[in-house]
């Protein structure tokens, strides 16, 4: 964890349902040292895109997945998992269509 | 006397032969006779095989075998109960008997040719000869399709390429549940209705092509919505569960209701031009919960009956669902357990993320009581 507190550029994969929030990008590029930082920086820009993610007290919504590389940062440290340059944020809302 | 002693006095009078030698003494006349019971037997028997289960042995064996000088060989799953059978025929006065050491186990680990018994006509052998030709199928595993009990939550988008294909390779009996009639603009996805079936009841339009497809399988119509009350009567018929329902209530009702069942729930779920696709185990971690702690709320959650969906997309879904099935069913590869895959049919991409178990789920932990049906709002009013 020595580079904890080191910020890295990401890259945060949107779903659709999420992308008209997002000036219609699929994915945005946001900077921070850990998830919640990275999180932050993406709700400077994209503030009502942020509020579909965590709650107005900052938790992550219980209906949203977020994984690194392919794990859920709930299995890890949560919003304080630590973030690598070049590591993908994939955000995975339920859906309930059939 | 004990069994292992009465078996070795057995062995000194019956000699054992090796399954590819009572091969080759079938060919030349000897009789072969399966002595297991009928639902070993129908996993596969040697062709050449007389099934006649030991307890009606002794009465049938006069009307199968009339001389006791013929050669007769014995065959179970391993070797004891051939060598009590053969201790019996022996006392009839059969002078030839042998065994077939290590049964039909032995049998098949040698390769040697086996069929399926009765239950496998010849239009078994024909409908489903191009899939059981495969090695990893097999008639074993055409066998246990043909023994499965599935039911699918919804004869929409997901369900019906789902019910198609599962009927269509031969899983016994396939329950549909819905409440819902054909409407023609389910059309463009619910591909197992037809336009001239608008307005007829979706289990039983369903029905109508599946039993055209296939009518070896059997249908079972459900016509009603789940609830809380009604869940596990209908589910606990089941072996296994496909959750290709169109809301967030049912979602969670057929959930809980598969853990508390102990059912494996194969997991789908679509929206615009992504899907989802998951297998929660039975009586396991983790479950839909694990994955998705609540519904959304009402304002964050598109309304289902306006929330757009291209047609391929739940078609895609629906199939990956059914091919879980088939390979929860046969044993065949890795379960999509403790796996999500996403499909995004824009970039025509499906990658897969790994489940986190929750460990203080209140329905799947280990050691949790059952804590009740929650009081899911309904979110579509469909
Ligand atoms: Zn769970």
């Amino acid at each position: 964890m020595q580079d904890a507190s080191v910020p890295a550029t990401i890259t945060i994969e949107l779903p659709a349902a999420l992308q008209p929030l997002a000036g219609n990008a699929m994915a945005l590029p946001a900077t921070g040292a850990t998830v919640a930082e990275a999180l932050a920086d993406l709700g400077g820009s994209h503030p009502l895109l942020l509020s579909r993610i965590l709650t107005r007290g900052g938790q992550l919504r219980p209906h949203v997945n977020l994984f690194i590389n392919e794990r859920d940062v709930r299995s890890a440290d949560g919003l304080a998992t630590v973030v690598r340059p070049g590591d993908t944020l994939l955000v995975v809302p339920s859906v309930a269509g059939g | 006397m004990s069994l292992e002693i009465r078996l070795e006095h057995i062995k000194r009078d019956i000699p054992l032969v090796s399954p590819t030698e009572a091969l080759a003494r079938c060919r030349t006349g000897a009789v072969l006779i399966d002595v297991r019971e009928a639902e070993e037997i129908a996993l596969g028997t040697p062709e050449a095989a007389r099934a006649l289960g030991r307890g009606y042995l002794e009465m049938r064996i006069g009307d199968e075998v009339p001389d006791t000088g013929q050669p007769v060989l014995l065959l179970c799953a391993a070797t004891t109960r051939s060598l009590l059978a053969a201790a019996d025929l022996r006392q009839l006065g059969y002078r030839n008997v042998a065994v077939v050491e290590g049964g039909f186990n032995r049998w098949k680990n040698e390769g040697l040719p086996y069929i399926l018994p009765e239950a496998a006509d010849a239009d078994a052998r024909q409908r489903y000869a191009r899939q059981i030709i495969l090695p990893e199928l097999g008639p074993a595993g055409q066998a246990l399709l043909g023994k499965a009990r599935v039911v699918l939550v919804g004869a929409g988008g997901l369900g019906s390429p789902a019910a198609l294909y599962l009927a269509a390779a031969g899983v016994g009996t396939l329950g549909l549940i819905d409440h819902d009639r054909v409407e023609r603009s389910n059309l463009h996805r619910q591909v197992v209705h037809r336009d001239d079936r608008v307005g007829m009841d979706k289990t039983e339009s369903a029905r109508l092509t599946l039993e055209a497809l296939n009518p070896t399988v059997r249908i079972r119509r459900h016509t009603l919505r789940l609830d809380a009350g009604n869940v596990e009567a209908v589910l606990a018929d089941y072996d296994l569960v496909v959750d290709g329902s169109d809301n967030f209530a049912t979602r969670y009702l057929v959930s809980d209701a598969c853990q508390r069942l102990g059912l494996p729930n194969v997991y789908g779920a679509v929206q615009g031009f992504e899907g989802q696709v998951s297998v929660f185990p039975a009586g396991g971690q983790p479950c839909y919960r694990c994955l998705f702690a609540e519904p959304p709320p009402p304002e964050l959650a598109p309304s289902c009956s306006e929330a757009g969906v291209l047609g391929v997309v739940p078609g895609i879904i629906g199939l990956l669902q059914a091919l879980e099935v088939i390979k929860l069913i046969t044993g065949i590869g890795e379960p999509l357990i403790g796996r999500l895959l996403l499909f995004d049919a824009r970039r025509s991409s499906l990658r897969q993320v790994l489940l986190h178990a929750d460990p203080e789920c209140r329905y799947c932990a280990p050691g949790r009581e059952f804590p009740g049906y929650a009081d899911d709002p309904h979110f579509c009013h469909s």
